[in-house]
């Protein structure tokens, strides 16, 4: 398999080389080389740690396809201790990073919340929480520097646009297989509890190499409103996309500095039901891959979302600059309609209704444009973050590291959880009425993603709290969703992306924000996708195809 | 920040003189008479090395596709990466997006040498003029202030000011007129990148002038008062031939640097206007070598913006010389 496929990239390098003698644009250079790789899903069930789940807590509804499982209000029984030896043995200081989005929390020896884990972890782990919205930058400096800390946790999504990341990956990380393949990873019983289809991402170059943070839920995107702001303008839900461009116009109201939407680019697509498996394919009728720059949706959705910059309803600031920041426009009401992940729902809700009364955030229920069946994005089993251990240390001070994140994988349930999430009781967080815990000030100032982003744990929704009505909303948002999710043809084949691939989804993507922001005619959006498919398109989709026909798909 | 300023400022008599101290002795005599000078000198030129001199071997990187992940540290990355000659260049001025990216820094250069560069010397002599030396440092205080802001801070005040949702524009919306587009306007960005730097620096920039002034003998207004020369006259004859080698001095520097305009600045804004009006080669480094990881590209765009620096100041400096001025420095 790997034997073609490098010919075959030779073999395209070459006819480039054969136009101009002297010709060596962005492919020709990284043509030479053999560009991304794909696993056959069946070879690397094999590398997979064994799979033991533990329950500690009885959940109120088991998990349903693709949504976990829940729990409608928070247990009431005294959760247990899970680890009974400390992880540390004495090894030195354990530098970490994860992506964090919010303020930086104070770091260590100045965070109360840091030190009680590494109480309890037994070794000193230094932290240091990175913006998310600028992660890849960071990311992308330090792997050229190839100064990475002992512990390093990437969104998943920043993975596909750094080239050569698994050169990166063998170079800088640890291989883990000897540690965990197999049941090798009964050493580390939380880690065990991690499902197969999160593992199975974690494969590069036929090695595991990282620890998955599973994905607690199967949308990248919603399209939140501020339904106490809109329920007061007695105003009605979009069914297709033009009652969506009308509620916008109807809420923007400038001389009240409130405007409709944040950047919805992705929901708008998404509503045009543009393909989004591995990026943006599906598969053609008669056969092969086509991209969503090429169907006739996209073109629609990137019309519509020009349209709602020309028409002024998206925030100016946000227009404006790149520090401009949605969330808190959203928060403040400001803008009434913010595109985000699932993800800060809870934490939203929460704290923004400390401060305005009867704040109420609801995803906007899915549609489509025309008014037909909705298409849902994602699905897929692509873990939201991995976790890399460096390469380079003592067999001893890696089975360190893994202990540490194996305390950092316990199960929603166990006490370790409850601390590496919400500290100490009494100090980061309270009881409420129904025993669920409320951070604190110092909370919220000292918790941010230090320990809950290392090493993953087994996915559960929890509502209750000072949000008991999250959860039913969740859940009635996801049934109706879940049943439009597009199928995903790649589904457990671990893909690594060629690199002239990877490089022209930023630049083109880069064009086109040009094409919507109204800075150039859409009818150039054809000489966009003409240069897209030249400088790497077509190798990708090729690349794409051999991996599904190695697959046998 | 005066002393070199004044030295500048020297005659070339007084020079001849401090380069005609006898070298004499022994290299050892002039060791045991010298060390402490060296001994002061010596961190400087270990920082200059460390932070300058060795990272310029980095530079071979330009001929390199260079990969950093081969081999098992830095330098055997450095090594074992592949030579690819001038490929780097090749590509480097066969795509389109960095000649854009050229053309904009250039454009921009020029339009602020213009009206930017003027502005601290206008506004050194302003202060200058200022009788009371409270207000004068009252003044200085405000004009200075900003440029200690970031350029996050600068840019956020001017999105609050200026912007779509701004002070302004809700105020022309109170009044039922449409707001005029500033901060996302491609055509009028270059003269809001210079009003942002102008805001921010000129107060900053007039500091050196303000020195060179401080230089020029009293002696020479009053001589001339006494003369009968009207201000103006005084500005003209007196003032501005006093600071004229510190104007050259600073023009051949910031010709230098041409090819350099900032780069936090464009980085924040370029999606608000879009790369073909804000993409400088600062930010085509960044977006187009930094971020897909493509070292050698950047090293080779790096490596070209020091050329053409070094071209210019040569030739800026030329010319000074052929003015009768000093310029940076000189032969001799």
């Amino acid at each position: 398999m790997s034997t073609s496929r490098r010919q075959f990239i030779v073999g395209a390098g070459a006819s480039v080389a054969s136009l101009g003698a002297l010709r060596c644009s962005g492919g020709c250079s990284a043509a030479k080389r053999p560009g991304g790789s794909f696993t056959n899903a069946a070879q690397s069930a094999a590398l997979v740690p064994a799979y033991e789940p533990i329950e500690l807590v009885k959940p109120d509804f088991p998990a349903e396809g693709p949504l976990p499982a829940g729990f409608l209000k928070y247990p009431q029984q005294e959760f247990v201790q899970v680890i009974h030896e400390k992880p540390g043995r004495g090894g030195p200081e354990i530098t970490s990073m994860t992506a964090h989005w919010g303020p930086t929390p104070p770091g260590l020896g100045r965070n109360a919340f840091v030190a009680a884990v590494n109480d309890a972890l037994g070794v000193t782990v230094n932290p240091s929480c990175q913006d998310g919205m600028t992660f890849g930058n960071k990311l992308s400096a330090i792997l050229g520097a190839r100064d990475v800390p002992d512990l390093l946790s990437v969104p998943s999504w920043e993975v596909d646009n750094i080239p050569r990341f698994s050169q990166a990956v063998k170079a800088l990380f640890a291989d883990l297989s000897p540690h965990l393949q197999g049941d090798a990873v009964k050493n580390y019983p939380m880690l065990a509890t991690l499902p197969t289809s999160a593992w199975r991402n974690c494969v590069w170059g036929e090695r595991l190499a990282a620890v998955p943070f599973p994905t607690n839920g199967p949308f990248p995107w919603a399209l939140f409103y501020r339904k106490d702001l809109l329920d007061q303008l007695d105003v009605e839900l979009p069914k297709n996309i033009e009652e969506f461009h009308r509620l916008g116009k109807e809420l923007t109201r400038p001389e009240k500095g409130v405007w409709a939407f944040s950047d919805v680019s992705d929901m708008v697509e998404m509503y045009f039901r543009c393909p989004h498996a591995q990026g943006g394919w599906r598969k053609k009728p008669g056969g092969g891959l086509e991209f969503k720059y090429e169907t006739e949706e996209y073109r629609e959705a990137v019309a519509f979302s020009a349209r709602l910059f020309k028409d002024g309803l998206v925030h100016p600031d946000l227009v404006a600059s790149k520090g401009g920041d949605s969330k808190q426009l959203f928060m403040s009401g400001r803008v009434l309609m913010l595109q985000d992940g699932m993800g800060a729902w809870q934490p939203m809700q929460s704290e923004q209704q400390k401060v305005t009364q009867g704040f109420n955030m609801q995803p906007l229920p899915v549609f489509a444009a025309d008014g037909g069946t909705p298409l849902t994005w994602g699905g897929g089993t692509t873990p939201i973050f991995y976790t890399f251990v460096k390469d380079g240390l003592s067999k001893e001070r890696t089975e360190e590291l893994l202990r540490v994140l194996n305390w950092c994988a316990a199960p929603f349930g166990s006490k370790e959880n409850l601390l590496a999430e919400n500290g100490v009781e009494g100090k980061h967080f309270t009881r409420g009425a129904d025993n669920a815990p409320m951070r604190t000030e110092l909370g919220r100032e000292e918790i941010a993603t230090q320990f809950a982003l290392l090493g993953g744990r087994a996915p559960v929704s929890v509502g209750g709290g000072d949000t008991p009505n999250y959860l039913p909303d969740l859940l009635a948002y996801s049934r109706d969703a879940v049943k439009y999710l597009g199928e995903n043809p790649f589904e457990g084949i671990k893909i690594e992306l060629p690199p002239t691939y990877s490089k022209t989804i930023t630049t083109t993507q880069d064009k086109i924000r040009d094409l919507v922001r109204g800075r150039r005619p859409l009818s150039d959006l054809d000489e966009i996708v003409e240069e897209w498919r030249r400088m790497g398109g077509d190798a990708g989709r090729d690349f794409l195809e051999k991996a599904l026909a190695a697959n046998g798909r | 920040m005066s002393t070199p300023i004044a030295n500048s400022a020297e005659t070339p008599h007084s020079r001849a003189k401090a380069a005609a101290l006898p070298a004499t002795g022994s290299f050892k005599a002039r060791l045991r008479r010298d060390w402490p000078l060296l001994a002061m000198t010596a961190p400087a030129v270990l920082l200059l090395l460390v932070f300058h001199y060795v990272p310029t071997l980095g530079n071979v990187m330009a001929f390199q596709d260079y990969n950093p992940f081969m081999g098992k540290n830095a330098f055997e990355a450095f090594a074992k990466s592949e030579w690819i000659g001038i490929g780097n260049f090749l590509m480097l001025f066969e795509d389109p997006a960095f000649w854009d990216a050229f053309r904009n820094t250039l454009t921009i250069t020029m339009f602020q040498l213009v009206f930017f560069f003027p502005l601290p010397i206008l506004l050194a002599i302003l202060l200058n003029g200022v009788a009371s030396a409270k207000l004068r440092s009252f003044i200085q205080s405000v004009v200075y202030l900003p440029h200690f802001f970031s350029w996050v801070l600068v840019i956020t005040f001017f999105v609050q000011m200026l912007g779509g949702a701004g002070l302004l524009a809700q105020e022309l919306r109170g009044h039922g007129l449409e707001p005029w587009e500033i901060m996302s306007n491609p055509d009028a960005f270059i003269v809001l990148v210079t009003a942002e730097a102008v805001w921010k620096d000129v107060g900053w920039g007039s500091i050196v002038f303000l020195a060179a002034l401080a230089a020029i003998d009293p002696t020479l207004y009053e001589a001339a008062a006494v003369d009968g020369a009207t201000r103006w006259r005084r500005l003209w004859h007196i003032t501005l031939p006093g600071i004229r080698p510190v104007i050259l001095l600073l023009l051949i520097l910031r010709l230098g640097d041409a090819l350099s305009v900032g780069f936090e600045q464009y980085l924040l804004q370029r999606e608000a206007v879009g790369r073909q009006a804000a993409e400088v080669l600062d930010t085509y480094v960044y977006y187009q070598a930094i971020l897909p990881q493509q070292w050698g590209l950047g090293a080779a765009a790096g490596l070209f913006k020091a050329v053409v620096g070094l071209v210019l100041i040569l030739s800026a400096n030329r010319l000074a010389h052929a003015m009768g001025e000093q310029g940076v420095y000189s032969k001799s």
